[in-house]
């Protein structure tokens, strides 16, 4: 099982994967269950810090289930739990006696579609600033400015920040949903396919700035699409009917898989 | 059908075109149905609005706006008491309907999707939405009426509220739904507590649907006479504002002027309802233009 050369060819000056970097997140034996469907199955894994790590594999294969659990965003939902342990930092997020709404503060998600909520793109922005931190004026002002500048959106909307953020592009929206996350200075960000909803050429503004937003933070993105988990992260896991089936650095896994079932997945043979 | 197989022609061109002209025949037939439907609908609703603007018109004059109802036999007068009761009940009832119904609204849509509770109260809501208006005023009757001793403009305020509250609960609850549940994630997910998501982004989301809401309860509370007819009842004396004993309205004034022998109450009557109705037919076009507004954004 060896890559054909146009696949070898994707990876060259690539920023290789670094198996050295810090554990940020832990999962130990974690199981999923909705309502009575076990949804996750014994999953172990480890996200290295500064690193792109890639969930893939088929609908319904558990990997935005387990993206949803980094947050608990699952507690939403009474019918959903979750057993195991997911240590961030050292620290088990599913204990019951945690903070969520610090948690959530730690690790930022972006939604498949753009959620700009109804008010300025400024207001978007300074939403999750203004939960936790008292900033003067000046320094929110800042704040916001740096963080849309991260997002690569401050040249488009610098004038009109005022302006409802629902009157944006869906690629700008997307942007501004990943500025107002990055505004929190969390430490981990959470992408579950956010490019599916966009065109192409906005996929392409997406995928480069999580190649930037890397040099800050932890991330993990849920992708169904396999080309783009090749180009822009250092590790993959492939799942399948909620048990994760490889899990390694993204050239070994697009290159020279080790199971035969992530072989024939990734040629797409099946999915 | 395809003309280069004669195979697949042969023999089932005359039932395939005996079949399309039976089914253009029902075609016809339907759409000649529906037309005839929708002009008797129109026909009904059009001679009301002349009629009503014919004879309504007619009384239009500025004393109709300044004077008060006039006596038994008196001759001239106008509504203005019934005007100036009518607006202050209606917008009090409003005022107590929306707090109650966008709170209720809000707790079904947000927080009882799957409780037990939620649904027992979304049943009887839609039960209070179909209650019989007359069940309601008597209802306020023995509540406030009775105890109180005297009829009152507080009671007819409550009588509209009631009306008003199964309405407002309603949309608020079925436009909090249509707000799409990610927006709701992703509020969470920046760590802001549910009721703040509430407050600052799914009302926000949802407002132009939710004051639709209120204005269509508005124009719903604005017409009706059998609440008001146990609770507020009338009073042909100058209004002054004090909304205890009777307090004058446009329905009550409405039913008993249009049932007197006296031609210029008929008069006043026919004016009145010309008022009530474009005010419901303004409130309903301000509510069209809320939607659209939000459709736009």
């Amino acid at each position: 099982m060896s890559a054909s050369p146009a696949i070898r060819s994707q990876f060259e000056g690539r920023s290789p994967a670094d198996v050295k970097a810090p554990v940020r997140i832990a999962v130990k034996n974690l199981n999923f269950y909705y309502g009575s469907f076990h949804g996750l199955k014994d999953i172990n894994l480890d996200f290295r810090d500064r690193q792109v790590t890639a969930l893939i594999g088929p609908s319904g294969c558990g990997k935005s289930t387990l993206l949803r659990t980094f947050n608990r965003i699952y507690s939403l939902y009474p019918e959903q739990r979750a057993e195991g342990e997911i240590l961030l930092d050292g620290q088990n997020v599913l204990d019951s006696k945690i903070d969520l709404n610090e948690l959530r503060s730690r690790v930022g998600m972006v939604f498949q579609k753009p959620t700009p909520f109804p008010m300025s793109i400024y207001d978007n922005v300074a939403f999750g600033l203004r939960l936790y931190e008292k900033l003067p004026k000046s320094e929110l002002d800042g704040r916001v400015e740096e963080s849309l500048r991260k997002a690569a959106l401050w040249d488009e909307v610098k004038d009109k920040l005022k302006q409802s953020g629902t009157g944006l592009s869906g690629g700008q929206q997307q942007r501004l949903c990943i500025a107002r996350t990055v505004a929190q200075r969390p430490e981990v960000i959470l992408f579950d396919e956010p490019t599916s909803a966009l065109d192409p050429i906005s996929t392409g503004r997406i995928e480069e700035l999580i190649e930037q937003l890397r040099a800050e933070f932890t991330i993990v993105i849920v992708t169904h699409n396999m080309q783009q988990a090749a180009r822009i992260s250092q590790f993959t896991a492939f799942m399948y009917l909620g048990e994760l089936i490889e899990f390694d650095a993204t050239t070994k896994i697009f290159m020279n898989p080790a199971k035969r079932q992530t072989q024939d997945y990734i040629t797409g043979r099946f999915g | 059908m395809d003309a280069s197989n004669p195979i697949a022609t042969a023999g089932r061109a005359p039932t395939a075109s005996r079949v399309r002209s039976g089914r253009r025949i029902a075609d016809r037939v339907l759409i000649l149905a529906s037309t005839i439907a929708t002009l008797l609908g129109i026909i009904v609703l059009g001679s009301i609005l002349l009629m009503l603007i014919v004879e309504g018109v007619k009384g239009f004059t500025p004393a109709l706006f300044t004077a008060p109802t006039p006596g038994p036999g008196s001759e001239g007068g106008g509504i203005a008491n019934a005007i100036l009761g009518s607006l202050i009940m209606t917008l009090l009832g409003i005022l107590i309907a929306t707090p109650v119904g966008l709170m209720a609204g809000t707790f079904l849509a947000e927080y009882g999707r799957t409780s037990k509770l939620a649904d027992i109260i979304r049943f009887l809501n839609d039960v209070l939405l179909s209650a019989p208006s007359i069940l309601i005023g008597l209802f306020v009757y023995t509540l406030m009426v009775r105890p109180m001793g005297t009829y009152s403009g507080w009671a007819g305020a409550v009588a509209l509220a009631i009306i008003a509250t199964p309405v407002i609960v309603r949309t608020t609850e079925d436009m909090l739904r249509l707000v799409p549940g990610p927006m709701r994630e992703a509020g969470a997910a920046l760590g802001a507590p549910r009721s703040l998501v509430i407050r600052a982004v799914t009302w926000r989301a949802a407002s132009a649907g939710i004051v639709t809401g209120i204005i269509l309860a508005l124009a719903r509370i604005a017409g009706e006479t059998a609440p008001l007819l146990f609770t507020a009842l009338n009073n042909n004396s100058w209004f002054n504002a004090n909304l205890l004993g009777g307090v004058p309205n446009l329905p009550v004034m409405i039913y008993q002027f249009a049932l007197s022998p006296y031609p210029n109450w008929q008069s006043l009557a026919w004016s009145g309802a010309l008022l009530i109705t474009v005010t419901i037919l303004a409130l309903s076009v301000v509510a069209r233009f809320v939607i659209k507004d939000q459709r736009a954004r």
